[in-house]
Parts: structure tokens; C-alpha cells; sequence
């Protein structure tokens, strides 16, 4: 039985007259690391929703199928049970700073505080994860004085101190350099190999093709393609379909069409794009 | 930018030191008292021996005081004109403005009601100067208040100076499209209308958002929250409050007694 199983889903949102997700079959192992990709409008933040219990549970609306997690079935669940398994972070940095507290510390320990952990338990587990995600030095300085990554990185630190079994991430380096990217996919990488399952929507193709173990292409509502990173990240029918493609397939696309990229597969990373060129 | 989003400021001292409920059990004690006492001086005597003293005492007189005067005493000074020509009672006209009649015993009472505004807003100044706000809420949420309410004080505090680095945006933004906020008083009047549309809706649109993150992190888990920070309830808490309680008690019955 897979860790994560959504049997034909669909749902609809209460004021949308389409369905956003349309029988969404899907199932993850435990300790995989599954990367969503889509154009606007594709339905990945609705299946973000749909994994951490917002959806139905929050935004209502009509839904249809199952959604397992941890072999607990959301519709039988209720959110405040669910959000203990499965954690979830979203693109603005800004709004999930709870406004509770006034540093860093203290608001990476809400969720601690909020589920009842023990006061001794805080601290230690609050300095490991923010360890982690390497923000230690940020501890004292007020939330709402960080820059946008930087928030970024305390939203995925306030989630990931919480220990989730499924971590669900939608775009969560949307406001990060390169640097800060590498290092939060190399965190989520290490938390995945640890065991922690995790789903994250992400338009970062060459980040994806280096640290996922499988991408799911979603368009209208609708899983259009899932597989290896590499197979689907070249793919033609992602091409046709409108996702942006990362610039090292696009310029071997191109330079297939030429006759200048000579072998079967195309490049996602530049590692694969220069020993193809060379 | 915005590292400090409260009154509160942070030293170390005895009052510091006490816990959130005796603060909040003393600021209403001396409000109370100050409008139950019947005898005509408690509230001037209650800033001359509690008020200033205390705040020496946590160490934030220079704030206090600053306050007071800033904001305080012109609040106070204004109630004590409105009532002193106002106020309909006594026979002692001391003077007359054009139609006002300024009398001993509406000057007495302006003084003494002025007064009492005064005490009620230094207590509680006092008590937000010396009082960190999250402190205050995680021990009162751990005495049974409902964590919603807590977060609503908690979050409208840090949220307000937010909303003005917003609205500063906004107009910032809204100025580089050539809204005229530099001329006369009626056309930047009618400028606010494209200035609070965005703050307003924006904030709203930001609301559901913020309820899905804290929820998220199990706000409403119906778990019995802990509290990173150890807030302090000392035996001398204790008998600060009950003490205080008393004196409020005795206050009020010799009001109902006296009258």
C-alpha cells in the first residue's frame, strides 16, 4: 500500500463552475521526493491543498474520490488531526508569518507550542531544525524584518520542526538566489532520505532533474505525465503543452532541430548539456 | 525596520520580574480605586505614591514620563477644560466666559475626573512599558483565555505597523502612476480612494491566506498548548494580587457605605 494513494479525485472549488482537479490517481511511496510541475492554472496548488487537508476541509466546495495519507483517509479525518502528518508551505513568505511572535525562535516554535510539546523538547528541537535550514543566526531578529528568502526559509523551518510524516511544499524558494535554492533542495533531499515523504510544486527544472525521484506534469487539472525527471523534463508533449522547459533542454531542442545535439535524450541540467555538446 | 512593534521596553528590574497577570491585577486596582475612592485626593496621591514611584522602580521613568507628557497630560488637560466650563453645578462663580460659568465646585470636579483619566491611562501605559505582549497572552492563554483571542491582541499588534509600511507602498506605487498627493486639501482627499482600495481588499485576500499557515502549524490542535518562554508566578505574585484585590474590595465598599 503506498504512503500517499489519491483515488480519483475531483474536485471543484465552491465559486468555480470546472473542476480544478479532474480524477487525480496518484501514489507516492514513503521517503520519496515527488516534484509538480504545470503551467498557471494547472491545479498544483489545489493538489497542495487537497494533500495537507485544506481541501475539502477548509475551502469546501465539492470533492470526489480518496485522499490516503499514512493509511488515514482525509475525508474521515478532521484538519486539526491531519495537519500533525502532513505539513504544508506556500509561495508567500510573507503571510504564513504567523504575526503571534516576535522573533524567529519564537516563530519556528509556534506549531511546537500549538501541538503540545513539552517545553524541554522546544528549544532543542527548534535549533536543530533551524540548524537545518541554516537560519540559527537569524534567531533574535523580528520575522517581519527578514528579506523575502529569508522568510521563506523560516516558513519551511516552522514546518519541518513540526516533523511531518508528508511534507508538501508549494514553490517554496520562489523568492530565493541560487544559493538559498541549491540549499533548500539539498534540505528536502536529506529530510526525503530520512524518510520524510515530500511533494513540492516547483518551476526550477535543473533543481528538480538533480534532486527529485519523480515529476508529475499536471495541466488542466490533470496529470499529463509522471515519471523519471529526466523522461519527463524532455519530454515533447511538456513542449506542446506550454511548461517552461529549463534553458538547457529548450537550447537542445533547438539545436536537435539543426542537426548540432546528437544524442536520443535531451539535457535538463547543465552537466548533461555540456557533455552533450562536447 | 520594524524590530520594535510594542510599547514594551526591555530592562531588567522588579516590576519586569512579576508576573503578567499581577501587572495587569495592579494596573486595574489602581484604576478602580481611583474611580471608587471617596475621598476627593485618591487618584491625585495615587500617582504621587504608586504611579511614579512604580515606574522608577521598573526602571522606566524616562519612557514614562515621556509619554505622559507627550500624550497623557494634554488628553487630561483638555478633559479638565471641557469639564471645568462644562460642568453645570455650584453656586462660587469664580469668573464668567460670555455665557460659562466657571465655578469652584466645577473646577474641583474637572480636577478630580481629569485626574482619573490620567491614572487609568498611566497604569496602563506603565503596564504595556513594562509587560512584553506575548508574555502577557501565553500566561493569560495558559490561565484559560481562548488562544483565538490571545492571537487576535497579539497579531493586531505586530499587523498595524505592517499595514502602514503598506499603505506607504501603495502610495509610493500609486505616486509613480501620477496620483497627486502634494497639492490642494479636496484633490489629495479624493486621492485616498485609490490608496485604501488595495490596503483594504489586500489585507482581506492576505487573511485567508494566514489562516491556512497557522492553521497549518496546528492552531486550532485541540491539544493543550505549551509555552516556549517559563513565565514566572512567584508566591510573592500571589500575595500582590490578593492583596491588591482587597484594597479594590475595600475601595468599593466604602463607596456603596459612604453613599
Amino acid at each position: 500500500m503506498a504512503f500517499v494513494n489519491l483515488q480519483n479525485v475531483t474536485y471543484k472549488y465552491p465559486l468555480t463552475k470546472t473542476p480544478v482537479l479532474q480524477n487525480i490517481n496518484l501514489q507516492i511511496n514513503e521517503g520519496e521526493f515527488v516534484a509538480v510541475v504545470g503551467p498557471n492554472g494547472a491545479g498544483k496548488s489545489t493538489l497542495c491543498y487537497a494533500l495537507a487537508g485544506f481541501v475539502p476541509h477548509f475551502f469546501k466546495g465539492e470533492i470526489s474520490g480518496s485522499i490516503e495519507v499514512a493509511g488515514a483517509e482525509s475525508s474521515k479525518s478532521t484538519l486539526d488531526e491531519w495537519v500533525l502528518n502532513v505539513g504544508l508551505a506556500f509561495q508567500n513568505p510573507f503571510n504564513q508569518i504567523s504575526g503571534a511572535k516576535y522573533t524567529v525562535f519564537e516563530e519556528i516554535a509556534f506549531g511546537l507550542e500549538n501541538s503540545g510539546v513539552p517545553r524541554d523538547e522546544i528549544r532543542p528541537r527548534v535549533e536543530d531544525a533551524m540548524k537545518l535550514t541554516d537560519i540559527s543566526n537569524l534567531a533574535d531578529r523580528s520575522p517581519y524584518s527578514l528579506s523575502g528568502g529569508q522568510q521563506q526559509r523560516v516558513a519551511l523551518t516552522s514546518i519541518l520542526v513540526m516533523q511531518p510524516r508528508l511534507l508538501v511544499l508549494d514553490e517554496p524558494t520562489s523568492q530565493m538566489d541560487p544559493i538559498g535554492t541549491r540549499e533548500v533542495f539539498g534540505v528536502v533531499r536529506r529530510m526525503a532520505e530520512g524518510g520524510m515523504t515530500v511533494v513540492m510544486v516547483e518551476h526550477k527544472m535543473e533543481w528538480i532533474a538533480n534532486f527529485a525521484d519523480r515529476v508529475i506534469a499536471l495541466k488542466d487539472g490533470q496529470i499529463l505525465l509522471e515519471g523519471k525527471p529526466n523522461e519527463v523534463l524532455t519530454s515533447d508533449l511538456l513542449a506542446e503543452n506550454g511548461f517552461g522547459l529549463s534553458r538547457y533542454t529548450s537550447t537542445a531542442r533547438e539545436a536537435k532541430k539543426r542537426g548540432l545535439w546528437k544524442k536520443s535524450n535531451l539535457p535538463v541540467t547543465l552537466d548533461e548539456a555540456v557533455e552533450g555538446f562536447s | 525596520m520594524h524590530e520594535r512593534l510594542s510599547f514594551y521596553v526591555q530592562r531588567s528590574s522588579a516590576i519586569h520580574d512579576l508576573n503578567p497577570l499581577t501587572k495587569v491585577i495592579l494596573t486595574l486596582a489602581l484604576i478602580l480605586i481611583a474611580f471608587t475612592s471617596p475621598w476627593y485626593w485618591t487618584p491625585h496621591l495615587l500617582v504621587l505614591i504608586a504611579i511614579i514611584p512604580l515606574s522608577f522602580l521598573g526602571r522606566v521613568a524616562p519612557e514614562f514620563f515621556k509619554t505622559a507628557i507627550r500624550l497623557i497630560l494634554p488628553a487630561a488637560g483638555f478633559l479638565f477644560l471641557m469639564q471645568a466650563f462644562f460642568q453645570p453645578v455650584g453656586e462660587s462663580v469664580i469668573f464668567k466666559f460670555y455665557f460659562l460659568d466657571v465655578t469652584q465646585e466645577s473646577l474641583m470636579f474637572a480636577f478630580r475626573s481629569s485626574m482619573r483619566v490620567f491614572v487609568m491611562v498611566s497604569a496602563f501605559t506603565f503596564m504595556l512599558l513594562t509587560t512584553h505582549p506575548s508574555e502577557l497572552m501565553s500566561d493569560l492563554t495558559r490561565r484559560g483565555l481562548p488562544g483565538q483571542f490571545a492571537y487576535v491582541i497579539i497579531s493586531t499588534l505586530q499587523i498595524l505597523p505592517q499595514m502602514q509600511a503598506k499603505a506607504q507602498t501603495i502610495i509610493s506605487a500609486q505616486r509613480s502612476r501620477g496620483l497627486d498627493t502634494e497639492s490642494s486639501f479636496l484633490k489629495r482627499a479624493g486621492s485616498v480612494v485609490p490608496l485604501v482600495g488595495p490596503l483594504v481588499f489586500g489585507s482581506l485576500a492576505e487573511v485567508e491566506e494566514r489562516a491556512i499557515a497557522i492553521e497549518a502549524r496546528g492552531f486550532t490542535s485541540k491539544k493543550i498548548k505549551t509555552s516556549l518562554h517559563e513565565i514566572a508566578d512567584s508566591n510573592s505574585d500571589k500575595i500582590i494580587r490578593w492583596v491588591l484585590t482587597i484594597l479594590v474590595i475595600i475601595s468599593i465598599a466604602l463607596k456603596i457605605w459612604l453613599s
